[in-house]
This record gives C-alpha cells, structure tokens and sequence, in this order.
C-alpha cells in the first residue's frame, strides 16, 4: 500500500508521462495556437498562466470526484458541459486564426456575435488583440482545463477512489484536489516546452510563418468545433 | 539563434510535421503503432484464453459494455489457488491513458470480481486492452471493442 506522499508523486510523475505521450499530441494544438496568437510578444507568463489556470481546473473537478466518491456520476453530470468547452475551444482558436491572417478584423466579429456579457466580451477582445495582458490567459486555462480528456479522466477515476478510501467528505474533498492538482502540474514541462519551441522572436521573416500557422489553427479551430459537436 | 533566409522553410516544415502528428492523434482507427486486432468479442460474451496451462476467462458486465460506467470484472481461472490475487490493467493500444488497474477479489473457488471504468477517449478510438496478470505466472491481454 503505497504511502500518502507516495500517491501525490506518482500522480505527479503520472503527470509528467502523460504530458509527454499523450498532451503533446493532443493538446499541442490549442498550445500552439496561443503561442502563434502573441505573436512576437513576451510569452513566458502567459503560458504559465494558462496552465496554472488548467491546473486549478483540474484540482477542481479533484475535488469534486473526491467529495463524491464518485467518477461515473460526475462524469455523467458534465458531459453536455464538456461538449460545449469543445465546440468554445474550436471558436477561439478559429476566431484567433481569422484576425492572425487579418482576413477579418475583430470589430467585425464583435459586431456579428451574440450578447454573452461584458465580462466576457472583454476577455475576447483581450485575446484578439494585438497587445494581450498576461492574465487574460488564465480564464482561458481554468476554460480548457475541462475539454474532455482521457487521461484526465483516469486521472479522475484514482481521485474519486482516493475520496472512497476518506474518512469524510471533506478528507475526501482535500486528498482529491490534491492528486489531480499534482497530477495537473506533472503535466505543465511538456506543454510549456511546446509553447518554447514555437516562440518564434528569434525568427526573421516571421510573418510568413504566422500566416502558415494562422491558417492552420484555422483548420484545428474548426476541427475542434466537428469534434465538440460529434462528442 | 542567429536569423537566416533558410528558417522560414525550415521552421515552417517543422509545423506542418507537427501538425500532422498532431492531426494523425486525433483520427479515429488511426494508430502510430503497428495494427492492433480484436481477439474478444466482449459485447456478447466472455473470452477464453490461454497461458501456462491454465484457462483464463475474462468476463465484464453489464452489456453492452460501455465507456464511462461503472463494470463489473469477473475473472475465472482453472488450477490452483494464488498467494496473491490476479488484476487487470485496462489500457488503449498505441495510446497513453495512465494507469487504470482493477483490483480483483476472490469470489468462490476460481473466480476474481472487481469493480472498475474504461474511461472515452475523445479521439473516437474504441479499442481497448484488458491485461490480466496472474502472479508469478503470467500476464494475458484480451483486446475487445467499447461503446462510447
């Protein structure tokens, strides 16, 4: 049986296996296309922000599993949820690919879209704009830290395991949160060196690889979009 | 890195490549690793194999088996008795879903149950491995199909 502190490192170095094998490829793109979307900007903070914000998600739904013992009746209850996340992750990233290849300009799409609140309509913009504030990255992180995921959900499944094995709810509130909050942060190297290997400041001519890269988070936006809606 | 006129293609093969990796991840029936064929036709009823001598049964309900429900995993296996109990280990071929083990209990002479989920994989792939390792004799893998 392994010990306490045992569990929370393994979910850590589960996390670091995962992020290597499994979110590379499968969440590569929505990294990828935030990095092409600062284009030239500082994109350190950003990017840590974002994960951050994806961790806290994670602890989150940790908590969540672990103060219900249960992972196929929360899995049950988002499900709608997680197809909606998708089908929102798939316009962001196609609405930044639109205004990348300046084929639309963002006053166009504010004047298009539907009232969804200022709150919200003002972090959109943020995130089109030229010039974007680190922190506008963290809804967007707490946002897609909930795109249906496999591994997460297994993940999931040892937290609301852990919340069975709790004393009380609130013990297992706690030792959920805690492992998938682990589990999140094993999974932050790899995807932070995705977003290193597409900063492209150093690159000369870079604006005709942000076209080729506008173009493509074009086709994965709508991707995304096929797939939230098929899910 | 010092700039250079050759960068541009370079650097934009490089995404392209990545981007067909990428893609390639996330369509269904598609997998990186050598083709992967169905030997258990779980959804109508138990499989039969094979290993040192002894017969192993792998058995899930309720049916159809589907991903992201709680299952029931029964396991018979002929000869004698363990010291320890056998469990299984439910993974995706050519893909990493983490460690996902169901932790089998006697039930009766021969029989194991234990309780457990096969999780969705949103890339749409539905094949699925069940390892059953039996203690100091062995492992089997029954792979089957799952409704999502």
């Amino acid at each position: 049986m392994l010990s306490t502190n045992s569990i929370y490192i393994l979910f850590f170095t589960t996390g670091v296996t995962i992020g290597f094998g499994h979110c590379i490829g499968m969440c590569g793109p929505v990294v990828i296309s935030l990095s092409l979307n600062l284009k030239g900007g500082p994109s350190v903070w950003p990017h840590l922000i974002y994960n951050c914000g994806r961790t806290l998600t994670y602890g989150l739904l940790g908590g969540i599993v672990g103060g219900m013992a249960s992972f196929t009746r929360f899995a049950e209850s988002i499900d709608g949820l997680q197809k909606g996340v998708m089908v929102v992750a798939g316009v962001i990233i196609t609405l930044m690919g639109l205004t990348m290849t300046g084929w639309i300009h963002t006053s166009v799409i504010f004047r298009a879209a539907p009232p969804v609140g200022t709150f919200i309509t003002r972090t959109f913009k943020q995130l089109l704009q030229k010039k974007k504030h680190p922190l506008m990255y963290l809804p967007l992180g707490l946002l897609l830290g909930l795109l249906p995921c496999g591994p997460v959900y297994t993940a999931l499944l040892a937290a609301a395991r852990s919340g069975m094995e709790a004393d009380t709810t609130l013990g297992g509130v706690l030792s959920g949160a805690g492992l998938m909050t682990c589990f999140g942060l094993g999974t932050i190297p790899a995807l932070f060196l995705v977003s290193r290997l597409t900063d492209l400041r150093w690159l000369r001519h870079r604006e005709k690889v942000y076209k080729i890269g506008a173009v493509l988070m074009i086709a994965v936006g709508v991707y995304f979009i096929w797939k939230g809606l098929r899910f | 890195m010092k700039a250079s006129r050759f960068n541009v293609p370079l650097v934009s093969i490089g995404i392209l490549f990545l981007s067909l990796m990428i893609f390639s991840a996330h369509q269904p029936g598609v997998c990186l690793a050598a083709e992967v064929k169905l030997d258990c036709d779980i959804q109508s009823s138990s499989c039969r194999k094979q290993i040192n001598g002894r017969t192993v049964d792998l058995e899930i309900l309720p049916k159809p088996v589907k991903a992201m429900k709680d299952l029931t995993f029964q396991v018979k296996i002929s000869g004698d008795s363990f010291s320890e109990a056998p469990f299984i280990d439910l993974g995706m071929p050519g893909m990493k879903m983490g460690p996902n083990r169901v932790i089998l209990k006697k039930n009766g002479v021969t029989t194991y149950v234990g309780q457990g989920v096969i999780v969705r994989c949103p890339s749409g792939k539905t094949i699925w491995q069940a390892v059953v390792t039996l203690p100091d004799v062995g492992s089997v893998v029954f792979t089957f199909d799952v409704i999502y």
